[in-house]
């Protein structure tokens, strides 16, 4: 008996004192607009609060020390900093915003820049950033950020999403010279290339890969994008056929796996032996540089084939990542005055950032990019470096603006392509889920 | 909170007895579910069992051990081709780590505590107690269960701002702590007490929150272990709402799961670190769970009548 | 506090006496209700009610949201895939639910048999998945299930068979899948199945042993019938936990191929991801929400109407 009684007398202390934390514990300044911060900020000073996504560490330590500098610089702003777990990104941020305690700066894809800018989610800030730092980036990058004419985000840097990675050492002993220049081409090395050790092409496994992965390729085949131009009409038409037939001849003739158990950006299979060409974005330069450094004197880049064989064309998009500012922020101005502070100053801020990621990344400031190319050691830290720079970059186009169930449409009929069904089927339905996408999200019109 | 006056239940020590009874049990049990055949399938089963799961603790635990690109490398390799520790020590030697684990482990202790004493009223009063409207009450509880999580996510965060609970410990602990599942489980269990031992203590006068607290919570440890294990696993493996609700950089409520998510990103995952880490973080649960496990064998035991 | 002659027999003798019941326990029952109605109605009834109104919205944090009526619903009604991943979710759940109950119920009666320091392990076992998070899970199965060197394609391989892509075929996928759900799910559904069958007096086996019953007899005739409670419990949750099942396939293969493992809750998650607005999402959550307290009710009824619904 006696034990009885201890039990619930001590569930009763931890309920009542459960409850009373819960009433009392609220931080005072807890309401919807106390985005309340770790470190302390001083009074009378501005607190502007900032998430990023999480990337790898080196990326994550300079976005904490450009913070830490800047916070030290001067005394008037205190940036909070918050690194966001990639994966729980969108939960946090919509509830956030839904709640309306979003961060006054956030990271942002260029392709979210139309939406969010169309939408209201972010300001503009052409007026509050100098024209300095706008002129200084480059004209198709500065065009990715802008929405009738005014811009919304400040780029960080860019990166092209598909570039081709292969073997030297495994081309040599089949006897292939150089990378492939037509998809036939790439069709057929990678057969050749294919054993019972090595797949011969390591391409996006899944849909949703393949939607954002294979923008430079649809550029490539069609000429266009799968929708018009003013977002009215799905445009999947037989143009695309090339491209999906490539896919599941590929996947047909086993030179493509059935599975990877890694997603399209990670390059962690091609570094362990497992495949002698893979698609990749010139981030997997600094995973292979610092991962596998054996196998890096035997892995050469080359554009992306195209299909007509022609050099300098697009087989790739600029993804990468800008820094916006909040619709409803109150503190527009200190934000804006930070992000030009750390991106669109000074380049010894942001030179750091690519030498940290082993110049994986590209800049999007002419300035910076001059300054980097003034390193001396550039192309021995990264060997890829000169190729992507001079022959991928050029041509490369900016991400679409378009809603993401656009490009998750394409990449579902790539994938039921590389599966079997008939190309002509899946790119009927591609077309139908795209009208579909038109009509749901009120598009027709809103196009760039 | 229960005023003590001697209620007579026939309840015999589980702890106590649980030795000799098994003793008996296992004398009978194998003279009647006896037969070689039955042997052989019994360690088949068992057999199975150790194996699906000591493969993967153990697959993570030696992973650990692996550098970074040794875990997913080809072909399948169980052990190191060099055992490092480094990844252990790396991690054992963040006090980040120790903290997060603290918080975890006080964390989920708590809210097993919480959601036993909330549900457990609960479920006692569905089960022995008539009041008005009680069938709708019941079924609108019920009803809570088949919530999806995404329905609501983003109202309940808005109703947890409002309150003031973001970046405490209340927003962790308090919002799930009443759950339709547990109400729902310890009831069926309270409903199958037989009522006649309760009656003798009506008799006597006794009220029911002494009937609550002096003959059922005694019977409810198997029950109460197993809400207790469901609901500091639900919060030992919470991920999504600690990162939406613990807003603030290196928050000194940062749990472990959050701290093993900084091993992964879209790009890449550092292995080594990430198996490390869950192992570490998994050998203090397994060890609660070796401490409490004795008690879902002891059973409930009332006096032959049922 | 003098009725004690209502309390026996139990369930059926009061169920029968509705619609009037004597509401003589209400000051004490609602005192042992309130801390779990009023957290129930701050955190998931009154946010539910939130979540419908505001699927009536073309819910805008940034401008004045538009009332759009049903547009929602109809966007997610009209929408096949939706349809299909809840036909889908069905067909994954009517592999992984039974599967695990039964397993659990050979596990329970295992335990039972064995001493008690074979037991001990045997619960150890079982519980250790619990506690390796979903994500380690799945990295290990997709490593188990690899094309060239997993072990499942070695395992098979010694028997003569081809490897199989086991993730990469949609034939094959949403199979694959239900191995990772069935081990996650078995430890505590197992623990539960033990708690439940120790409850059963040993005196009935006795008795029944005495009459000449054997094993089997025992269990049909006992066993099963006096953890019906239990059974029941473990049915629909396992089958609610079961059918919002997305953490695996969202690791392990995104949804596809072709979405073959595109589970509900895990198309509705892609939704809230991906989409500019949230009204689909929640609309489809909510629809989702029916669809699951719909089949639970039915469940409820055909397998034990007055119990579990009457108090």
């Amino acid at each position: 008996m006696r034990s009885t009684r201890r039990l619930t007398g001590g569930l009763g202390v931890v309920a009542a004192t459960a409850l009373v934390l819960a009433a009392c514990s609220g931080t005072p300044d807890g309401g919807p607009e106390g985005s309340a911060s770790g470190e302390e900020v001083p009074e009378g000073v501005t607190e502007v609060t900032f998430w990023q996504q999480s990337f790898t560490d080196e990326e994550n330590e300079w976005y904490e020390s450009v913070v830490d500098s800047y916070n030290e610089s001067q005394d008037e702003v205190h940036v909070t900093l918050t690194a966001v777990p990639g994966d729980a990104w969108e939960q946090r941020m919509t509830a956030a915003q839904a709640a309306g305690n979003a961060p006054d700066i956030r990271t942002m894809n260029y392709g979210g820049v139309r939406n969010a800018a169309l939408t209201s989610q972010i300001t503009p800030l052409s007026d509050l950033i100098s024209a300095e730092a706008w002129d200084d980036l480059q004209e198709n990058v500065r065009g990715s950020v802008t929405v009738d004419g005014e811009e919304y985000a400040y780029p960080m840097l860019v990166e092209p999403s598909a570039i081709l990675w292969y073997r030297t050492d495994l081309f040599e002993a089949a006897g292939i010279d150089g990378p492939p220049t037509t998809w036939d081409e790439l069709v057929a090395d990678a057969e050749l290339l294919t054993n019972d050790e090595v797949f011969g092409m390591r391409l996006a496994q899944n849909a949703p890969d393949m939607s954002w992965s294979t923008w430079g390729y649809q550029w490539n085949v069609a000429g266009h994008l799968p929708i018009s131009d003013d977002w009215s009409e799905g445009m999947a038409t037989e143009d695309y056929a090339p491209l999906l037939q490539a896919f599941q001849d590929l996947f047909a003739s086993g030179a493509l796996p059935p599975a990877d158990g890694v997603g399209y950006p990670d390059a962690s299979t091609f570094g362990d032996g497992q495949y002698a060409m893979m698609a990749n974005g010139s981030w997997a330069a600094s995973q292979l540089l610092s991962d596998y450094p054996d196998l890096v004197p035997n892995v050469a880049v080359a554009p992306m084939p195209s299909f007509d064989g022609q050099s300098g064309q697009t087989t790739a998009t600029l993804g990468g990542w800008t820094w916006a500012v909040d619709g409803n922020t109150e503190v527009a101005e200190e934000a804006a005055t930070f992000i030009e502070w750390a991106l669109g100053g000074d380049t010894e801020n942001v030179v750091p950032f690519f030498e940290a990621t082993q110049f994986s990344k590209v800049s999007p400031r002419v300035s910076v990019a001059e300054a980097i190319s003034a390193l001396p050691d550039v192309d021995t830290v990264n060997p890829w470096n000169a190729v992507i720079q001079e022959e991928i970059v050029p041509f490369a186009q900016p991400e679409p603006g378009y809603p993401w169930n656009v490009s998750l449409a394409m990449g579902e009929a790539i994938e039921a392509a590389m599966q079997g069904t008939p190309v002509s089927e899946a790119l009927a339905a591609a077309n139908d889920k795209i009208n579909t996408e038109i009509a749901n999200s009120q598009l027709a019109g809103t196009g760039s | 909170m229960a005023a003590s006056a001697p209620i007579i239940v026939t309840e015999p020590d589980p702890a106590r007895s649980a030795g000799a009874r098994d003793a008996v049990h296992r004398h009978r049990r194998s003279a009647r579910a006896g037969g070689p055949g039955w042997a052989v399938l019994r360690y088949v089963y068992s057999a199975a069992i150790f194996l699906a799961a000591l493969f993967p603790l153990a697959w993570m635990a030696i992973s650990g051990f692996k550098a970074r690109n040794e875990v997913v490398s080809s072909p399948f390799q169980f052990f190191p081709d060099v055992w490092q520790p480094q990844n252990y020590v790396d991690i054992a030697s963040d006090p980040q780590f120790l903290r997060a684990v603290g918080v975890s482990f006080g964390g989920a202790l708590l809210f097993a505590a919480l959601s036993l004493a909330v549900n457990s009223m609960a479920a006692y009063a569905f089960a022995r107690l008539e009041f008005a409207f009680k069938r709708t009450i019941w079924v609108v509880v019920l009803m809570t269960m088949f919530i999806p999580g995404m329905a609501i996510l983003l109202t309940s965060y808005i109703v947890v701002t409002r309150m003031g609970l973001l970046n405490t410990l209340a927003v962790l602990v308090v919002p799930g702590a009443a759950a339709a599942v547990h109400i729902f489980f310890i009831r069926q269990f309270y409903l199958g007490i037989p009522t006649s031992i309760e009656e003798a203590a009506l008799i006597d006068g006794a009220d029911r929150w002494r009937i609550f607290t002096a003959i059922f919570l005694p019977m409810s440890k198997p029950v109460f272990v197993v809400v207790g294990i469901t609901s500091f696993l639900a919060f030992w493996n919470a991920y999504v709402w600690p990162i939406m609700t613990i807003t603030e950089p290196d928050s000194a409520l940062t749990q472990i799961q959050q701290y093993l998510a900084t091993f992964r990103s879209e790009r890449r995952i550092e292995y080594g670190l990430l198996l490390a880490g869950s192992t570490l973080a998994a050998t203090p649960v397994i060890v609660l769970f070796l401490i409490f496990q004795r008690y879902i064998i002891s059973g409930i035991r009332i006096s032959g009548i049922k | 506090m003098t009725t004690i002659q209502a309390q026996a027999p139990p369930a059926k003798g009061r169920a029968r006496r509705r619609p009037k019941p004597a509401h003589r326990d209400n000051r004490i029952a609602f005192l042992m209700l309130a801390p779990a109605l009023v957290l129930l109605g701050i955190f998931v009834l009154w946010p539910l009610v939130y979540a419908w109104y505001v699927s009536f919205f073309n819910w805008s944090f940034y401008t004045e949201s538009v009332f759009v009526g049903l547009r929602n619903f109809r966007l997610v009604l009209a929408d096949p895939v939706f349809w299909a991943s809840i036909g889908r979710g069905l067909r994954f759940s009517v592999i992984v639910v039974p599967a695990i109950l039964i397993l659990a119920f050979v596990f329970a009666n295992l335990v039972k048999a064995m001493g008690q320091r074979m037991g001990t392990l045997l619960k150890v076992s079982i519980y250790i998945p619990t506690v390796i998070s979903g994500v380690i899970a799945s990295i290990v199965f997709v490593l188990i299930y690899e094309y060239r060197q997993g072990l499942l394609n070695w395992l098979i391989g010694l028997v003569g068979f081809e490897n199989q892509p086991w993730l990469g075929s949609a034939s094959t996928a949403l199979l694959a899948l239900t191995a990772p759900a069935i081990w996650l799910g078995l430890g505590l559904a197992s623990l539960i199945m033990l708690a439940g069958l120790l409850d059963i007096p040993e005196s009935y086996y006795e008795s029944a042993e005495l009459d000449g019953a054997n094993w089997w007899q025992r269990t049909v005739f006992i066993t099963v019938p006096l953890m019906r409670n239990i059974g029941l419990y473990l049915l629909v949750t396992c089958f609610v936990a079961t059918i919002q099942q997305y953490e695996l396939p969202l690791i392990m293969t995104s949804g596809g191929p072709v979405q073959s493992t595109l589970l509900p809750n895990l198309h509705i998650f892609l939704r809230f991801t991906n989409d500019d607005t949230v009204g689909y999402s929640i609309a489809a959550a909510l629809l989702l929400f029916v669809v699951l307290g719909g089949l639970s009710a039915v469940i409820f009824r055909v397998i034990n109407s007055e119990k579990a619904v009457d108090a």
